[in-house]
């Protein structure tokens, strides 16, 4: 049922290598995040600098799914991390009810400062849209999807940007 | 499954809280209480060089310590970034807001 519709590729290619993808079943909970980072420390198939961008992003989507998008079917979330020659795509696969305002969040990139709790919010989509090459979301009938693409980036690349134009943003408090 | 730790040092003078493994919305608010505490009470250097993610709630305290620190006159810096975390930092678009350093000397 996951995997009835493939995630777009940076590109339609080959479609991955075997080896070169790996799925996570996620209990939705605020130690989720924990569990992503080991697993996405764990795929040898990628690069160190894509481990970063995919693990930074990673986190955003797992915290604002398992923050505000709660409670979502079965309690859990399968993630899959797939690496083409085009790419790499990061995967959530989840029932919400609450997608259409995640969704709505996801759309409005602009980061405010909330002073009654001193937090700033909306850094973490910002962070994901400039971390990855493209992000879609996908409400379905069964299941929700978010997906995210990467750019290849090989070790020793010592431009963290490279291939990525990231805007410099004013910031708004209210 | 790596933990954060965070620990307070002398080195050269200065008073340097030392951090080390994952800055994220599970492990955050030790970092939040220690890095406000450390910036009301005075210069704040934060070592970031074993630091093994830094999301954007962690990316939030250190805005809102720089605020802080701004508005009773005390500095903040941020010592010998990791990798990933300077990449945390760039990715907010405003990246060039916090004040790095690489040696103590600079502070």
């Amino acid at each position: 049922m996951l995997a009835a519709e493939e995630e777009p590729g940076p590109e339609a290619d080959e479609g991955p290598r075997p080896g070169s993808r790996a799925t996570q079943i996620l209990v939705a909970s605020a130690e989720a995040v924990m569990s992503l980072e080991a697993f996405i420390d764990g795929l040898d198939f990628l690069a160190r600098r894509e481990r970063y961008r995919i693990k930074l992003a990673g986190d955003e989507i797992l915290d604002n799914l398992v923050r505000h998008s709660a409670p979502l079917a079965g309690g859990s979330l399968s993630v899959r991390v797939s690496r083409r020659r085009s790419g790499i795509a990061l995967s959530f696969f989840f029932r919400s009810p609450k997608f259409a305002a995640f969704a709505a969040r996801c759309s409005d990139p602009e980061p405010l400062f909330d002073a009654t709790h001193r937090r700033w919010r909306g850094i973490g989509m910002v962070m994901c849209r400039n971390l990855s090459h493209s992000m879609k979301l996908r409400p379905g009938r069964f299941v929700d999807r978010i997906f995210l693409t990467f750019l290849l980036e090989p070790d020793g690349d010592d431009d963290a940007r490279s291939g990525h134009d990231i805007p410099r943003l004013s910031l708004i408090e209210k | 499954m790596t933990q954060l730790d965070i620990s307070l040092k002398n080195e050269e003078g200065h008073e340097v809280l030392a951090v080390s493994g994952p800055v994220n919305s599970y492990t955050f608010t030790e970092f939040q209480e220690k890095v406000y505490k450390a910036i009301k009470a005075g210069d704040t250097v934060i070592d970031m060089s074993k630091v093994t993610t830094l999301s954007s709630a962690g990316i939030g305290v250190l805005m809102a310590a720089l605020d802080d620190g701004e508005a009773a006159g005390h500095k903040l810096a941020v010592l010998r970034p990791s990798e990933i975390v300077v990449l945390a930092m760039d990715s907010t678009g405003f990246g060039d807001r916090f004040p790095v350093i690489q040696t103590l000397k600079e502070f």
